[in-house]
């Protein structure tokens, strides 16, 4: 039995993905712990988790799009949200005394207090900005983002230049496959595992799906509901007059379109993984969860990606076959009905999705993030223990594991914090 | 074609063109009209952009490879006039600057 702490954003498409590890991690008989907002991560764990509350904090929405919604999603979330929730993560590493931190790749303060403390600790890859490192087009944005997590870094005294919070020495779980990635070769301790996915479980009236048509999902995510409205009167305008062979199913707030056209549902939520074996495409920003469940399910896509890493996992599922992008704000109904007509008719499209869904189910999903976060604790143990540690060749943030070897040197026991006490247990015993 | 044939228009022409958006030909675009905050322009519409620029104006320019070297506040920046400029650049060799006459 282990003893894990998982460190994520309150967040859907973060939150899921290490709800459906933890789920996997309790059912094989080890300890979890959390540590976040309550506010957001109570509700969904239940009462009976255990939660380090990191306290609440309303940070700006992340409007915009391009390089500057990108410079905002660092100024002000992921920069923020680590300094806010660094104490908290530290006193919880310090009391909960995991045997290693998982931690999603955007919540820097799980990697910036796993490695204050000597802890070992996994990444949740749960986006796609930084596996496939498609910065590496604008090396000076590039550069800007290296330059603020250094900055966070300086700030929290921790300057080890071997130190990346993006990216684990110890273990890196992508929630993607190479069918999507491409055939881009990664470190030894990098992990594939295809999507994690859990049912959010919503209410729905199945009696409203219409047996005789073809069924279009149109989402665009919980983050950018202030920018569906126009984007959904386009959608509508561009599946109405298809009304004789296609129904479409609107996620979002049914005011946005009080005259939405009679083939057009507008639900405010879907039960997403028990709706989707009845669609026949889904029409999306192209945020990581939709589109990895859509092609989970062998759905293909219609993608216009608003910011972040949609352009990129757009460009993937077009490059995979499995889908049509679109420019979300410039798109016309003509346009977007073109692209659906063609996801629907051409089977190509159809067949792309499955090939990629049949590789997420080879590659396993939450139980084998599961499997291999136990042998990395192993590894771990095997490392303090003075085994040599295979030195991980890569690309710039491979390192070998972190291994305090320094705090041996010069000092006794009584020398050591109960949280460095914990780290060389194994080492003090013998 | 010269430097003095390069007019707004033309490159306004030039951003319907690579937009597929004649709405843009009447969208009061001016030099100070940035690609990505006014016109929503994101990688796709910028290399479609630099496609038909290269198209019209020749081989030299690399609309592409220049924002790549630009900073992230030039990027999110990055006007129709820093365009037209960099076209004007392309097509004087003297203006060039020296690391695209190395090219």
């Amino acid at each position: 039995m282990s003893r894990f702490l998982i460190v994520t954003l309150p967040l859907t498409g973060h939150a899921y993905r290490a709800l459906a590890v933890a789920d996997e991690l309790s059912a094989r008989g080890h300890e979890v712990a959390w540590c976040g907002s309550k506010a957001y991560f109570g509700p969904l764990l239940g009462p009976d988790a255990t939660l380090f509350p990191a306290g609440t904090r309303t940070l700006r929405d992340q409007a915009g799009h391009g390089i500057a919604a990108l410079k905002s999603l660092w100024e002000q979330y992921v920069i923020p949200m680590a300094r806010f929730t660094l104490p908290a993560v530290n006193r919880a590493a310090g009391e909960y005394q995991p045997d290693m931190l998982v931690v999603d790749q955007h919540a820097l303060a799980g990697a910036l207090a796993a490695h204050r403390h000597g802890l070992p600790w996994a990444t949740l890859v749960t986006e796609a900005m930084e596996l496939t490192h498609p910065l590496a087009a604008l090396p000076q944005v590039d550069a800007w983002v290296r330059s603020q997590i250094a900055a966070l870094c300086q700030e929290v005294r921790l300057t080890d230049a071997d130190f990346d919070p993006l990216f684990s020495p110890y273990l890196v779980i992508a929630f993607t496959t190479s069918a999507l990635t491409g055939e881009q070769p990664f470190p030894g301790h990098f992990i594939l595992v295809g999507p994690a996915m859990l049912e959010r479980p919503r209410a729905f009236e199945w009696d409203l799906l219409d047996p005789a048509r073809r069924k279009v999902l149109i989402t665009v995510g919980t983050l950018a509901t202030g920018l569906a409205g126009d984007f959904y009167q386009r959608a509508a305008a561009a599946v109405a007059p298809l009304r004789a062979t296609v129904q479409a199913i609107i996620v979002g707030p049914p005011d946005l379109l009080p005259d939405a056209p009679g083939n057009v549902l507008v639900v405010p939520s879907v039960p997403m993984l028990a709706l989707l074996p009845r669609l026949d495409a889904v029409i999306s920003h192209g945020g990581m969860n939709t589109v990895s469940e859509a092609l989970a399910h062998g759905v293909p896509l219609v993608l216009a990606p608003i910011r972040h890493d949609q352009p990129v996992v757009a460009s993937q599922v077009v490059r995979a076959g499995a889908g049509i992008r679109v420019p979300f704000y410039r798109v016309r109904p003509s346009q977007l009905r073109e692209a659906v007509v063609s996801i629907l008719n051409d089977p190509s499209y159809r067949r792309a999705a499955k090939r990629i869904g049949e590789s997420f189910a080879a590659a396993g999903g939450a139980p084998a993030a599961a499997a291999r976060l136990e042998r990395a604790v192993q590894a771990a143990r095997l490392a303090i223990r003075g085994c040599p540690t295979p030195r991980v060749r890569g690309t710039r943030t491979m390192k070998p594991p972190f291994v305090p070897e320094m705090k041996i040197s010069g000092r006794t026991d009584g020398g050591f914090s109960p949280q460095e006490r914990h780290w060389w247990r194994p080492l003090l015993d013998h | 074609m010269t430097v003095e044939d390069i007019t707004l228009a033309d490159l306004v022409g030039a951003l319907a063109a690579a937009t597929g958006d004649d709405s843009l030909l009447s969208a009061g675009i001016g030099i100070t009209t940035t690609l990505e905050g006014d016109l929503c322009f994101d990688s796709l519409d910028l290399a479609a952009l630099g496609a038909v620029l290269r198209d019209r104006y020749g081989t030299t320019l690399d609309l592409v490879g220049y924002v790549a070297g630009l900073d992230i506040d030039e990027i999110i920046g990055l006007t129709v006039g820093d365009v037209a400029h960099y076209v004007i650049r392309c097509l004087m060799p003297s203006l060039r600057p020296e690391t695209e006459q190395t090219q």
